[in-house]
């Protein structure tokens, strides 16, 4: 029986006191790829924040590693550095004055009250590792409010790297790139969770990405409508289910990013 | 080296070498707490907390109090309220503190004109007066600088987080409220303590400009935040320097030394310049 990384039974999250998320329950198996799409408002980002503890639950129960996440998103530090989390919209604020190296930094260094004004030598040698597999090297030292939109995934991307971890989520990764630099991100994802083992949750809205490189599918609208395998989660019926009838999916066009 | 002499012998003067070491770490503290709290864009909220202080210290003349006693616990206090109420509010938060800024300075000036038996000067109050810093002041001072110094460096990784994004800094655990109050906690004592010396006008000048000069010519966080405080310092004491030599009022003579700086940052960093 495969290892799970993620348990999700019954849970039902709030936002700004409206319900936001309910009665939701599923699990994700160690280094599978699982989509979580639904039309606009359906509560996809509401629910991958609650599976991290950036919002409370109200009910039902979460396992990371087998691990309980408290209701308002407390969970022991050896277990949240093992989860990594892209947001959705990443605007560092105020042109903060940040080298990409001492962000990447920032994702090495554990959780905790500690005086690392610095930084060793293992964490200059993790950051110049997690920069060269994802190809950011030669940003190590430009300012991460500098940096075009295709850059700053990468470089978050980089942030995730540079500890090793078992559970990656993805907030609409896709969002504020052109295809072409969708296909790039979605190439370099497609190989580091191969090599880094990483078990993947990302919420999307491209139905042809989806298909052509996630394991599993899960359909929200509010509640699961439906989940399983590409082919049966995306076939028109169940679509029409989650987004309602009429619904003609887009398709943007895509090389293969296994290729 | 006779027109020399006086200004040496200046600055043998006891409350003189308080001033410069009052000036030295109260530049230094706003330069370290102004460092992230520009970049949280909370420099209008200092500059609220400096305007509203006057009320605490029409509140404590009234109480025939201490003034500086009382501030403390009224910015603190004062602080967490608006904080408060900037969260919960629909309103646009500049919207907000000026309404709270302007309505507390106009009741503590309408309170003070009532009180007939204050002896001290408005304009010490609006200005400063670091050439009456005490030795109990400074303590305080020094006290406040280490406990910030070793929050923010205990805290570093966090604070940046917090710093750049609160979904990030969340998902990596950062306790994110208890950090929020923490520094609003430690800037209102800044504030608080620093009135004396700065005065409710020119306050958020030590906490704002030598930030934004140091952000202009840094590429690094830690130099970015070192650089402010070491500009915070060095523009107070050459400040006072100049008050000294000249015989102009202390407080806007550091501002103008800081402006000066910021000028120098701006014409040295043209490529990312603050309108660039």
């Amino acid at each position: 029986m495969a290892e799970m990384v993620l348990e999700v039974s019954g849970l039902t999250v709030c936002r700004e006191g409206a319900v936001a998320v309910e009665n939701v329950s599923f699990d994700l198996a160690a280094e599978s790829d699982t989509a979580l799409i639904g039309p606009n408002g359906a509560g996809k980002s509401s629910l991958v924040q609650a599976l991290l503890g950036i919002l409370p639950h109200r009910s039902g129960e979460v396992r990371l590693l087998g691990r309980r996440l408290g209701r308002k998103g407390q969970l022991p530090s050896l277990v949240r550095d093992q989860v990594a989390y892209l947001p959705q919209s990443f605007g560092v604020r105020n042109r903060c004055p940040l080298s990409v190296a001492e962000f990447v930094g920032l994702g090495w260094d554990p959780a905790g009250i500690r005086f690392n004004w610095v930084g060793g030598e293992a964490r200059r040698a993790a950051v110049r590792r997690a920069l060269a597999k994802t190809h950011c090297s030669d940003l190590a030292d430009r300012l991460i409010s500098e940096l075009s939109g295709g850059q700053t995934k990468r470089v978050l991307l980089a942030f995730c790297v540079v500890r090793p971890r078992r559970l990656l989520v993805l907030d609409e990764a896709q969002a504020g790139l052109d295809s072409q630099m969708a296909e790039q991100f979605y190439g370099l994802l497609f190989d580091l969770r191969r090599s880094e083992g990483w078990t993947v949750l990302q919420v999307s809205h491209d139905l042809e990405m989806v298909r052509r490189t996630c394991d599993g599918v899960l359909c929200l609208n509010r509640r699961l409508c439906c989940s399983g395998p590409p082919d049966h989660a995306l076939s028109p019926s169940q679509l029409e289910r989650v987004y309602g009838r009429g619904f003609v999916p887009y398709h943007h066009r895509h090389a293969n990013p296994s290729s | 080296m006779s027109e020399a002499a006086p200004f040496l012998e200046l600055l043998q003067l006891p409350f003189m070498q308080r001033a410069l070491l009052g000036g030295l770490l109260t530049g230094a503290l706003g330069g370290l707490l102004g460092s992230f709290a520009v970049l949280r864009q909370l420099s209008f909220f200092s500059d609220a907390l400096g305007h509203s202080s006057l009320l605490g210290i029409t509140i404590g003349i009234l109480l025939g109090l201490n003034p500086t006693l009382v501030l403390i616990p009224f910015a603190v206090i004062f602080a967490l309220l608006v904080s408060r109420l900037v969260e919960r509010s629909r309103l646009p938060t500049d919207a907000l503190l000026n309404i709270v800024y302007s309505s507390s300075l106009s009741v503590a000036v309408v309170a003070l004109s009532f009180v007939r038996t204050y002896q001290g000067n408005i304009q010490s109050l609006l200005f400063g007066d670091i050439l009456g810093v005490s030795w109990l002041d400074l303590g305080l001072i020094s006290a406040l600088l280490l406990t910030a110094l070793a929050y923010l460096a205990l805290t570093r990784r966090d604070q940046i987080l917090l710093t750049i994004d609160e979904s990030l800094a969340l998902s990596r655990g950062v306790a994110v409220p208890v950090h929020r109050l923490l520094f609003i906690l430690l800037l209102a004592l800044v504030v608080a303590i620093s009135i004396k010396a700065v005065g409710v006008l020119l306050i958020s000048a030590f906490v704002v400009i030598p930030a934004c000069a140091s952000r202009l010519v840094s590429s690094h966080f830690n130099s970015y935040v070192l650089l402010a405080s070491g500009l915070g310092a060095l523009c107070a004491v050459l400040g006072l320097l100049l008050s000294g030599a000249l015989n102009l009022p202390s407080g806007p003579c550091v501002v103008i030394v800081q402006l000066l700086g910021f000028l120098g940052a701006l014409t040295l960093a043209p490529r990312q310049g603050a309108i660039g």
